[in-house]
């Protein structure tokens, strides 16, 4: 009987998969990882917070998401480290003088010559520049090609598309049937009529199930500021009193009602 | 003697030939042949392992398997990883063990503080004797060497086994910043130094110290 591949300090297989769920890093310098991604290493390596004193300068060219950065870590010095998520598949992108925004959730780590930016979109970040970065999806990442509508729990990423924006399937308000039962979910919903829509060159990565990375409080958008999608507190301009929202309530309907 | 098979990563197949493996209680998934099973109270050690188990916490129900045929074995899909053992001594967490010989002889033992920060105790289960044990793990184990010049790192809720001759020591990076949550949530390492494998999941265990 043949025993399973056993690997070593020198085995490992400098920045490439060791098995489809994890991933080696051959660290000399910096990289970026996700808090508690990474699973075991070789070699001489310490783990600072981005608020480490030392790495202000790194951080100020390649780190742009006060949001996530209690979320982030710098590994520093040298040795083989391996990463890995919830056994989920992992995978190595190169970008080349690019842009590519992932859910933040499935970004494990990144190379500093990158940078990492807020999205304007919520829960996701932008990587700019050239560089490699890992990231997780569960089950196997598909790349398609806009236009394309994609399950909002299916996403992982995409690059270079220009205008990712909501879909909403139009049955939801015909009718006054269709607004009671968009209002109560009466009737039954099929649960997809909520997409991301894509259009344009670029590429969208999905994944093959819609279990999402368990995520923290990353995904959160910024306070409450003038003009940022999504900012919490932005409910000012309706008054105190919030509507309770009801389950499978879709678009503020209740407020076409004067409720 | 017992003859261990994967079946696709997720699924054991024994052929048994009138011998006996122990396995976690309820993990048989099939069987062809004629097949025995009985629960083994406090994981098949007699009384002193009974009452060692119960007072470590590290319980592992286990019943014995005997019989002519094939049975298959399997846990909520876990994968599965086979490890030959010749004499040599197999440490491994009790919830991460599915299947050994019926010849390996299956103890407690003390690890120190590595256990506290796994929310797993502070005892482990040793595999002793020579046979081949089942070791399960989220996603499949990446085996790592250890050799006294490159002494391996891992994270404690990654940790699934060892073997080999192997010092484990339990190291911090707790500073100060760690309670001003600054913490790197890499705070807590086992670092293993000497000669030896150690097998590694594809994923983290809730730990206590995972967030810091």
């Amino acid at each position: 009987m043949n025993g399973p591949i056993v690997h070593d300090a020198h085995t490992l297989p400098p920045n490439d998969n060791v098995n489809p769920y994890a991933f080696c890093v051959d660290l000399s310098g910096r990289w970026f990882l996700q808090k508690g991604k990474m699973i075991a290493y070789y070699g001489q390596i310490t783990f600072n917070g981005i608020g480490h004193g030392p790495l202000d300068r790194l951080v100020a060219t390649s780190f742009h998401s006060p949001l996530h950065a209690s979320d982030w870590v710098v590994a520093e010095g040298k040795g083989r480290m391996l990463l890995a998520d919830r056994a989920f598949d992992v995978n190595s992108y190169d970008l080349e003088d690019g842009n590519l925004t992932i859910r933040s959730g499935n970004l494990l780590a990144f190379e500093p010559s990158l940078a990492l930016k807020q999205s304007i979109v919520p829960g996701f970040v932008t990587l700019l520049g050239t560089g490699k970065f890992v990231a997780a999806s569960n089950g196997e990442v598909h790349f398609v090609e806009p236009p394309v509508r994609v399950d909002p729990q299916a996403l992982v990423g995409w690059a270079d598309c220009p205008s990712p924006c909501h879909h909403y399937d139009h049955q939801y308000m015909r009718g006054v049937l269709g607004g009671l039962r968009a209002m109560t979910g009466i009737g039954g919903v099929s649960g997809e009529e909520h997409q991301f829509d894509f259009t344009g060159a670029g590429t969208v990565l999905i994944q093959s199930t819609e279990v999402l990375m368990e995520e923290r409080d990353t995904g959160a958008p910024p306070p409450s500021q003038p003009g940022v999608p999504g900012a919490g507190g932005g409910h000012g301009g309706r008054g105190g009193q919030q509507m309770p929202q009801l389950p499978g309530q879709l678009g503020d309907i209740q407020r076409r009602f004067g409720l | 003697m017992a003859q261990f098979r994967l079946q696709g990563g997720k699924v054991l197949a024994v052929d048994l030939a009138g011998d006996t493996v122990r396995a976690k209680n309820g993990s048989m998934v099939a069987y062809d042949g004629q097949m025995a099973f009985k629960k083994l109270t406090g994981g098949g050690e007699g009384l002193r392992g009974l009452v060692t188990r119960r007072l470590t916490g590290e319980q592992m129900e286990m019943m014995e398997v005997k019989g002519q045929g094939t049975c298959y074995f399997a846990d909520r899909a876990s994968d599965i990883g086979l490890v030959t053992l010749q004499g040599q001594k197999l440490h491994v967490e009790s919830s991460n063990l599915l299947c050994a010989d019926g010849s390996l002889r299956t103890g407690t033992t003390f690890t120190g503080l590595r256990g506290a920060s796994q929310g797993n105790g502070l005892f482990t289960t040793t595999v002793e004797g020579t046979g081949t044990a089942a070791l399960m793990s989220d996603g499949p184990a990446v085996v790592l060497r250890v050799t006294p010049q490159s002494p391996l790192q891992v994270d404690p809720g990654a940790y699934v086994a060892h073997t080999g001759d192997l010092r484990q020591e339990f190291q911090t990076g707790v500073n100060f910043r760690t309670f001003m949550g600054e913490g790197s949530g890499e705070s807590f390492q086992i670092r293993f130094e000497g000669e030896g494998l150690v097998y590694v999941q594809p994923s983290e265990r809730n730990t206590i110290g995972g967030d810091v």
